[in-house]
């Protein structure tokens, strides 16, 4: 089949070069920059949670035992009745839902219609990946994991763990791609999406405002008692 | 707006700037210029990665077919679909199809210079569907009917009570002049639009080669919202924004946001590869992608004049442009403004529509010295002068012909020692006929484009004559 896009590219940039051959690949191109190298877990740790505060967003380093009490307060501080979020191993051994439904906040399911998901206050995921030079969070989808529970509640809480701490974009990508079907690699998951604070905007007179489309507050948990990592 | 203009006339807009640009212009500016330069200062590694993205985007360049089928075939492999528009005509009419076999109604649109430059939402609402503008910016001037006078702010001009004003009379409701407050209805309106919309319509940052991967970079979420609400997301995306793989990417990604805002990452980026593939997830269960060509291929014949499809539209060129300081993003007439503007419109839409634009610079460089990719800009802009001027291989002389040939004349006197000799003799006593009081205040055609807005000092003393005799006595 003939396209003329392609063909008249091909015009332009003149006939030399070796017709386009799918099975050898792209061929050479030029180098790339090396990777940010980080220097301790603690020092990542650090800089990640410094990154998100300074981005406007809430970050704080919390113990398994003391999750309770903060989702207690985040409650209360934040008026949450609707919450929906990830259905993960993780959330499960923190007790997550059990805990809200203590408080008498009403979950809905992160499949629910849009219309519903949209009236929740508030929406926990985790992250697949975790950058600290911007304060990145790197989140999936699946069904489990459902893209909407991050943008349509108010607040948005992702509840993360030092494990997913990655130096830079190289090994988050690296890392991506080769979670593909492997008949297909490369072939990446149908999504992925970086999250970098909360949703702003400056576009009335420069005012930086929160909020506008995706959620106005953004909460990182780190979760780091009892719990050793190391760099490879 | 956004219609392909068939003359921009650069100068005489420029005549009658309203006074609120240039102090609004400069805001923005000076916030982004301030902004950038703090992130550049904490990365040692800038300067270096300037040189590789500029790599990267020329390799790319040279090899845009071989990466665009590439990217055809992945995408094709994840379940998407991907046209091929020669024409801003065939584009428009690709969407308007897609529309209408899913019987749309209400499209969201997220900021994408690629749907402006196609003028899709004229074409949209033609075809009864209403087309709507997210990007709170854009939100803004799609209510006030005005076009973008700011790369990334594009609403800069208008003060919050002119929005407040704007959002009363076309919204019905009673508006504060709060930035705060109008950004609080403008999220409950768009919400509603958002959950309701058949289809979302974007644009994209970068198309990865490599996997068929859609990258896009946003602030808001309005384009989280446009590609994960609606059961149906078109992205219409010009050929020169391929880049071959992941790894290129890490590099593009470090300097966009901070050249653009200031930022080190925008709130959002997102990756998105063919439709969802997940039951019970969201996301479109359709993904249309349309690869614009319109010219594009017509550009990559020049070698110089090619490079311009580095760009990864970061609009630090127009943060820190004198020019563009001074007469804001309208004065240049089509929807991509500042110094890039000036040698993308001239090579997309030809030298007679966009002849004014190589000449809207002073050449001071300052663009080239910020630019994320190492766009060589004046040596372009220089290289486009010649061509209105002189013409070239890609285009004839857009000069009325007595300039076109004094220019020529100039050029071959410059080049002859004899004939600049004759000519310098001749020349005192040719302008004493126009000379009163040494001052020469309206020159004959075509040399009255200079007397017009200057008048100039007559010759009086030739300088070789001079040079010899410097030291008698
Ligand atoms: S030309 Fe360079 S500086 Fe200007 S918008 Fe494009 S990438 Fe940015």
């Amino acid at each position: 089949m003939t396209n003329p896009v392609i063909e008249n590219i091909r015009r332009s940039l003149g006939g030399q070069r070796p017709p386009y051959n799918p099975r050898r690949g792209l061929g050479p191109r030029p180098a790339i920059y090396e990777s940010r190298r980080p220097e301790s877990v603690d020092s990542e740790i650090e800089q990640f949670l410094d990154e998100v505060r300074k981005l406007s967003g809430v970050a704080e380093k919390l113990s398994a035992d003391s999750v309770s009490d903060a989702l207690k307060a985040l409650v209360a501080k934040n008026g949450i009745r609707k919450a929906t979020l990830w259905h993960t191993p993780l959330f499960e051994q923190l007790g997550i839902e059990n805990t809200l439904r203590s408080l008498a906040v009403d979950i809905i399911s992160p499949n629910a219609d849009k219309h519903e998901m949209a009236h929740c206050d508030l929406g926990i995921t985790e992250a697949e990946y975790i950058l600290p030079e911007t304060g990145t969070l790197v989140l999936a989808s699946s069904a489990e994991k459902p893209r909407a529970v991050s943008l349509l509640p108010r607040l948005h809480l992702a509840i993360v763990r030092p494990e997913m701490l990655r130096p830079d974009l190289h090994q988050v990508f690296a890392e991506h791609i080769g979670r593909g079907e492997a008949s297909l690699r490369p072939y990446t998951p149908d999504y992925l999406v970086f999250i970098t604070g909360p949703s702003r905007t400056a576009d009335i007179e420069l005012t930086v405002t929160l909020g506008v489309h995706g959620p106005k507050n953004l909460h990182v948990w780190i979760m780091v008692k009892n719990l050793t990592v190391a760099f490879d | 707006m956004s219609e392909t203009p068939t003359y921009i006339g650069f100068e005489a807009y420029t005549g009658h700037i309203p006074p609120s640009i240039p102090s609004a212009v400069q805001q923005a500016t000076a916030r982004f210029a301030v902004g950038r330069a703090a992130r550049v200062s904490e990365l040692p590694q800038f300067e270096q990665l300037r040189q590789i993205a500029s790599d990267i985007r020329l390799h790319t360049i040279e090899n845009m077919d071989t990466y665009l089928l590439r990217f055809e075939e992945k995408v094709t492999a994840a379940g998407g679909h991907v046209h091929w528009a020669a024409t801003a005509e065939d584009a428009r009419q690709i969407v308007l199809q897609i529309a209408r076999e899913h019987n749309v109604k209400l499209a969201v649109k997220s900021k994408s210079m690629a749907t402006e430059e196609i003028g899709l939402n004229h074409a949209l609402e033609t075809a009864g569907i209403e087309a709507l503008e997210t990007d709170l910016g854009e939100y803004i001037i799609q209510l006030a009917g005005t076009g973008p006078s700011h790369i990334i702010v594009p609403a800069i001009h208008l003060k919050k009570e002119e929005i407040a004003a704007i959002f009363s009379e076309k919204l019905g409701i009673d508006a504060p002049a709060d930035p705060i407050e109008l950004t609080r209805i403008a999220r409950e309106i768009l919400r509603e639009k958002f959950l309701n919309a058949e289809m979302g319509v974007s644009g994209a940052n970068f198309l990865i080669a490599e996997t068929g991967t859609l990258v896009m970079v946003t602030n808001e979420g309005n384009g989280r919202m446009c590609t994960t609400m609606p059961d149906l997301h078109v992205a219409v995306v010009g050929i020169d924004k391929i880049i071959p793989d992941w790894e290129s990417l890490t590099v593009f990604l470090k300097l966009l946001a901070r050249s653009a805002t200031g930022q080190k990452l925008s709130t959002y980026t997102q990756f998105i590869t063919g439709p969802r593939r997940a039951e019970g997830e969201f996301g479109p269960k359709e993904f249309h992608i349309v690869l614009l060509d319109n010219g594009r291929s017509d550009v990559l014949k020049d070698p110089i004049g090619r490079e311009v499809f580095k760009c990864i539209r970061c609009g630090a060129c127009a943060n820190v442009c004198p020019v563009y300081k001074n007469v804001g993003g309208f004065a240049y007439g089509w929807f991509i403004s500042g110094p890039i503007g000036a040698i993308f419109a001239p090579q997309m839409l030809g030298t007679p529509t966009a002849r004014e634009l190589p000449y809207a610079s002073t050449l001071c460089g300052a663009c080239a010295d910020v630019c994320p990719v190492k766009i060589p800009i004046p040596t372009i802009l220089r290289h486009l002068r010649r061509r209105v001027a002189e013409g070239d291989q890609i285009a004839a002389s857009t000069m009325p012909a007595p300039i076109a040939a004094a220019a020529k004349l100039s050029a071959l006197a410059l080049a002859q020692n004899w004939i600049y000799r004759f000519g310098a003799r001749i020349l005192p006593p040719v302008m004493a006929l126009f000379t009163r009081d040494s001052w020469i205040s309206s020159a004959p055609y075509p040399l009255n484009r200079w007397t017009k807005s200057r008048p100039l000092l007559a010759f009086t003393a030739g300088f070789r004559s001079w040079w010899k005799n410097r030291n008698a006595k």
